[in-house]
């Protein structure tokens, strides 16, 4: 075999595994296969499943951010109630109805709706979620158990619900499912660290934090990476191409916050900024013509650092707010 | 012990007090449970306000103080309306002493603020249904579909919460998930340990 033939070949192998490179995916170990404990007996196994599955009461007005049974039985006429889910960033929510027993000719209602909703503010808003706002709710009375699994499109849901007779309720199982690419999050905690990334997707992703924080971008990539090469950078900002801001404000809805900072060119290190607002949002906005990546960490404000701000900080704003 | 002592006395306190614009706001005549036969139309009028003749219809969003032992404030009513400024804290009646099991602090925490908060409701033109009154079980058809058109127009259904209140319960579903995540931890040593 020649040498040109063998380079060739050589080349050509190379190449087909750098384009291999670029798709991405995820193997996922199938349901059935996935073994978490394979050193375990049957018995042990049996035992160990039987254990998982976690049960409790649901109150009127509740948060819960893990999965098990829950079951909301009146003792008396609750009118006005409302229940918050949220998983890891990284999870979809899945509201199954195990039992509904309530009075929906007499008043009682039970809706589920796919994201959170305060005062009238929604997360995800409606520019970066794909529903129309009417389209997020379902309503058990007028689906039924037609739509008996119902799972949201980022982590965060909550279901409204009115039960007036004492021992109607309902059950439900909150089960989570794996989601590759997180576009919108609510951080459950006021510290951590996450990579926000939008692969060819036109759409925007927002990932919010409901805590006066210091953030941290450590790196932001606006493009596509091919080999050693950054290709030319889209033309972001003044809302045009790809980019990604930071927002401020005191609502869930990051439609009506104020843009902080604007970062429309990619770069490696460090970029801190103290965000003294009651809501903190990276929000990516995507073309999808490229892969765009942000890095950031975040941590809570200490109280003096909301007393005595200094250095690179955004209060003013909040702080008018309130 | 006496923490959920304290608690009580605020809450029985906060009921007895005279506040009568609260007690008007939180009125809500006729009990549902006493269900007359229904006088409102449509059972899928949500939030569709009780009839209270003697009172005057709500208009104004009123700030309702809710003694935790921190500053609190709950928006009721309309959700355009600026919140009202936040009253100084009151004393704790939560400090000192020993604190309640978590889930006790829970259902205090929960039962206490249920009594103050209320979801806002929408402002039906009750004026318009003066013929509907009365005629609940015979809605047809078309009425079904022209209340869903209405229903999806119509502002949507939310919750009144401030962030502090907000971030409060969402510290204490992740403790109960840390718990739930330890006392699995717990199990599964003991079972590996057989």
């Amino acid at each position: 075999m020649s040498s040109t033939f063998k380079l060739q070949r050589h080349f050509i192998l190379i190449f087909l595994t750098a384009l291999r490179g670029e798709s991405r995916y995820l193997e996922l170990p199938d349901a059935a296969d996935h073994d978490p404990f394979p050193l375990f007996s049957a018995n042990l196994k049996r035992e160990l499943e039987g254990e998982q599955l976690y049960r409790r009461a649901l109150r009127c007005l509740d948060m819960l951010s893990l999965q098990g049974q829950f079951t909301f039985t009146a003792n008396r006429p609750q009118l006005h109630c409302a229940a918050f889910f949220i998983s890891e960033p990284e999870e979809f929510i899945t509201i199954h109805y195990d039992l509904v027993s309530i009075d929906c000719q007499g008043g009682d209602f039970l809706k589920v709706f796919d994201g959170w909703i305060l005062k009238g503010e929604k997360f995800p808003s409606s520019q970066d979620h794909p529903l129309r706002t009417p389209e997020r709710y379902v309503d058990f009375c007028e689906s039924g158990l037609t739509r008996r699994s119902i799972r949201s499109s980022q982590n965060v849901a909550m279901i409204f619900f009115r039960v007036q007779e004492p021992g109607n309720g309902f059950t439900l199982t909150i089960k989570t499912d794996p989601n590759l690419f997180p576009c919108n999050v609510i951080s459950q905690t006021p510290n951590g660290r996450f990579s926000l990334v939008v692969p060819h997707q036109h759409r925007n992703c927002s990932f919010s934090i409901i805590y006066p924080v210091v953030i941290k971008i450590s790196d932001l990539t606006l493009g596509h990476l091919n080999g050693f090469h950054l290709k030319k950078p889209s033309a972001g900002c003044g809302g045009v191409g790809d980019f990604v801001e930071l927002l401020g404000g005191t609502g869930l809805d990051s439609s009506k916050m104020m843009p902080l900072a604007d970062l429309c060119y990619p770069f490696h290190g460090p970029a801190q900024m103290k965000i003294g607002c009651d809501n903190t949002v990276v929000r990516m906005v995507s073309s999808g013509k490229h892969i765009n990546r942000v890095t950031f960490e975040y941590r809570q404000l200490e109280p003096y650092e909301l007393e005595n701000p200094s250095g690179n900080s955004i209060r003013e704003f909040c702080l008018s707010r309130v | 012990m006496r923490l959920p002592l304290l608690v009580s006395v605020g809450v029985l306190l906060m009921a007895v007090l005279p506040c009568p614009p609260c007690r008007a706001f939180l009125s809500r005549g006729p009990s549902p449970g006493a269900r007359q036969i229904p006088q409102q139309p449509q059972p899928l009028d949500f939030f569709q306000p009780r009839p209270q003749p003697e009172q005057p219809q709500q208009s104004q969003p009123r700030p309702v103080l809710l003694r935790m032992g921190e500053e609190y404030f709950l928006r009721l009513g309309n959700l355009n309306k600026n919140p009202a400024a936040p009253l100084s804290p009151s004393s704790s009646p939560l400090a000192g002493g020993s604190r309640p099991s978590p889930d006790e602090a829970a259902a205090n925490f929960f039962r206490a603020l249920l009594q103050q908060l209320q979801l806002p409701r929408r402002s039906f033109d009750s004026s318009a249904r003066p013929a509907e009154r009365g005629a609940e079980s015979a809605i047809g058809v078309h009425q079904e579909a022209t209340e869903r058109k209405r229903r999806s127009e119509e502002p949507p259904i939310s919750l009144d919460l401030t962030f502090h209140l907000l971030r409060e319960v969402l510290e204490m579903a992740r403790a109960e998930q840390l718990a739930q995540q330890a006392h699995s931890n717990r199990k599964l040593m003991e079972i590996i340990g057989k």
